[in-house]
């Protein structure tokens, strides 16, 4: 037999003490465990929102105001720069975003790296009602926003052919096949329906770029330019930094950058949750400190038995750890599947529409905290339990 | 083997000072069977205590085998608890959780982290348990709680046994059981202490020592008997 046995024993025989104790620690690492699935889950959410835009990386043209002044004189406000790209701008921006990625990543070849989607818009009528054409690289385009399903017929596959967001499709009661000009006199037919995708695409009608710019003219222009490089380790920022500093007439912004704010306001929420789980953490630390003492007053017979055959005082700490270990256990399971629940329950409370999803990685960490707690709470009752005087605990009966 | 000089043991101070042994000098020898009798309050368990070292003497000294033990640590103490001397209690404190056998084996699960469990069968056949092994104390009469007590005390090999009031809880026929087999543990060689209401105890030992207010009053040595 050995003192773990004892202990043990111990333990099944004051089966609802101990569970008492674990429910203290449970508090905490429920909170815990809770919270951080939630704040990883609001995180995750932005991430994923990041994924979905499909770029990591957004041109589009600069467009400046300038004071004018002569000496101190000031001539009032011009506005510089146009409202479009120049398509002889896209060679120079493949060959700065591709080169940064040889650069951060050591590639030695000369292959294409980045999808590089130039894009231009132009507002139309369709059918009399006038709604937003994008001329588009097709192959490009669909690199990009892989995430494009067909409801209905197929993808571009020529330069007459258009396909149509699914609002744009309903309200302007469009059908593959249909047959639609494009200012006057461009002939276009609907190749494909787009599924919904919760994004502005369900309201556009997309068209090869080539035929929206020679139907109205704008041959050689572009309106935007999403740039995605498909690697997690690629330097976006230095990348957007080298086009502003090289190419005149265009502003690249990461979209990292775009996501940075609603980032902000997540991590101040998961703040406030950490700090709400700490304080109920200490709580439980209290609660089991609580338990325990009345256990070691409980036991203080047990206690001067254990001393009376010899026990010494560190073997009457080492009882009392023991417990604590289980007890941490014990706390560290409930509390992860407890918390985890928590997670499924609040979640979607507090960052609107959050999908929870339980983390097994979090087991570790929930014994760790549940154990640690268990431990620091037992750490006081025990050296008390230790000062018994083995003639005092046969007398306080 | 024990040797006692000019103890005294106060509680307390002021007007709730209590005086529960007051110079007291006795000696054991090896393989001593001593019965101490006296009043209800006389410091019969404050002797014994403090020669067990579970409490500590206000000022006199205690001399096992040759060495002063009085004036040990708490410490130092477990290491006599463990291997010299053993304690049997009236209320035989038993660890509920604990079947006899494991109860027996508790000492040795302090003193060298594995108990053995032969030795344990074997004491408990001496006291005629052996069909009790796996019985926790709740399911066991007085008399077969202190005859695991006594197993316990044994289990260590002391070469000092102290016993207070180990029949006090038992009517008078299993009380006589257990005083023949103290009576078989001093015939072994066993040198017992016996702390005792019970004249039949009293009758068996070697020695009879009176106390009375902390006082030894007498020392009555049976005859025939040592
Ligand atoms: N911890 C204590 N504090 C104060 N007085 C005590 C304490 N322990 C014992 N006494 C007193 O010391 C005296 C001797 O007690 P004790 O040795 O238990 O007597 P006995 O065992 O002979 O009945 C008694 O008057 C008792 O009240
Ligand atoms: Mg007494």
């Amino acid at each position: 037999m050995k003192l773990n046995q004892i202990v043990l024993k111990d333990i099944l025989r004051r089966k609802r003490r101990v569970l008492y104790a674990a429910l203290g620690v449970v508090i905490g690492t429920m909170t815990v465990v809770g919270v951080l699935t939630i704040a990883y889950a609001g995180e995750n959410r932005i991430y994923g929102q990041i994924e979905k835009y499909g770029a990591n990386l957004t041109i589009i043209p600069d467009i400046n105001s300038i004071d004018t002044k002569l000496g101190n004189l000031s001539l009032g406000t011009l506005t510089v720069g146009e409202n479009y790209i120049s398509e002889a701008n896209l060679p120079k921006i493949r060959d700065i975003a591709d080169g940064e990625i040889r650069k951060a990543l050591d590639i030695n070849d000369n292959l294409p790296i980045a999808t590089i989607a130039p894009r231009l818009y132009v507002n139309a009528p369709v059918r009399g009602i006038t709604v937003i054409i994008s001329g588009v690289l097709p192959e490009d385009e669909l690199a990009i926003k892989n995430w494009w399903q067909m409801s209905a017929g197929k993808y571009i596959a020529a330069d007459n052919e258009a396909i149509v967001g699914a609002m744009t499709a309903q309200v302007l009661k469009l059908k593959v096949g249909d047959e639609i000009p494009l200012n006057g006199s461009t002939k276009l037919v609907i190749a494909g329906i787009l599924d919904e995708t919760g994004s502005s695409d369900d309201y556009q009608v997309v068209v090869p770029l080539i035929t929206l710019q020679k139907a109205f003219g704008k041959e050689g222009l572009i309106s935007s330019i999403d740039i995605r490089a498909l690697c997690n380790a690629c330097p976006v920022e230095i990348i957007a930094t080298a086009l502003n500093q090289n190419i005149p007439g265009i502003k690249a912004i990461a979209v990292k950058q775009i996501a940075n704010s609603e980032m902000d306001l997540v991590t101040k929420v998961n703040r406030l949750m950490i700090s709400l789980a700490g304080i109920t953490l200490i709580i439980g630390v209290f609660g089991v400190v609580n338990t325990m003492m009345s256990s070691v007053h409980e036991r203080t017979r047990d206690i001067g038995i254990m001393r009376a055959v010899g026990a010494s005082r560190r073997q009457i700490m080492q009882v009392f750890m023991l417990e604590a270990l289980v007890i941490g256990v014990i706390g560290g399971v409930l509390g992860y599947f407890t918390g985890t629940l928590l997670a499924y329950g609040i979640g979607p409370v507090i960052f609107e529409g959050v999908s929870i999803r339980a983390l097994p990685q979090f087991i570790p960490l929930s014994l760790g905290i549940a154990v640690a707690v268990a431990a620091v709470a037992t750490v006081y009752p025990a050296i008390h339990a230790t000062r018994i005087k083995i003639a005092e605990a046969f007398r306080s009966l | 083997m024990l040797e006692i000089k000019n103890a005294s043991k106060i509680y307390g101070d002021g007007a709730a000072k209590v005086t529960a042994l007051d110079n007291v000098s006795l000696e054991v020898e090896k393989g001593g069977f001593v019965s101490i009798m006296g009043p209800s309050g006389s410091g019969k368990s404050t002797l014994l205590n403090i020669i067990g070292g579970l409490e500590r003497l206000t000022s006199g000294e205690i001399i096992l085998n040759g060495e002063r033990i009085d004036n040990l640590t708490e410490d130092a103490f477990v290491a006599i608890r463990r291997g010299k001397i053993a304690y049997v209690f009236q209320q035989y404190h038993l660890l509920q959780s604990l079947t006899a056998l494991e109860n027996v084996l508790l000492p040795l699960v302090f003193y060298s982290a594995n108990g053995k469990t032969e030795k344990a069968m074997e004491l408990l056949k001496r006291v005629g348990l052996e069909k009790r092994v796996n019985h926790k104390p709740n399911e066991l009469s007085g008399g077969e709680q202190q005859r695991v007590a006594i197993a316990r005390a044994l289990v260590t090999a002391p070469s000092l046994i102290l016993a207070d009031e180990p029949t006090g809880n038992m009517d008078k026929k299993t009380g006589e059981e257990i005083i023949r087999l103290f009576e078989e543990l001093n015939r072994d060689g066993h040198t017992i202490i016996v702390v005792t209401h019970n004249p039949e105890v009293a009758r068996i030992t070697r020695e009879v020592v009176s106390l009375q207010d902390g006082r030894i009053v007498s020392r009555t040595k049976n005859v025939g008997k040592g």
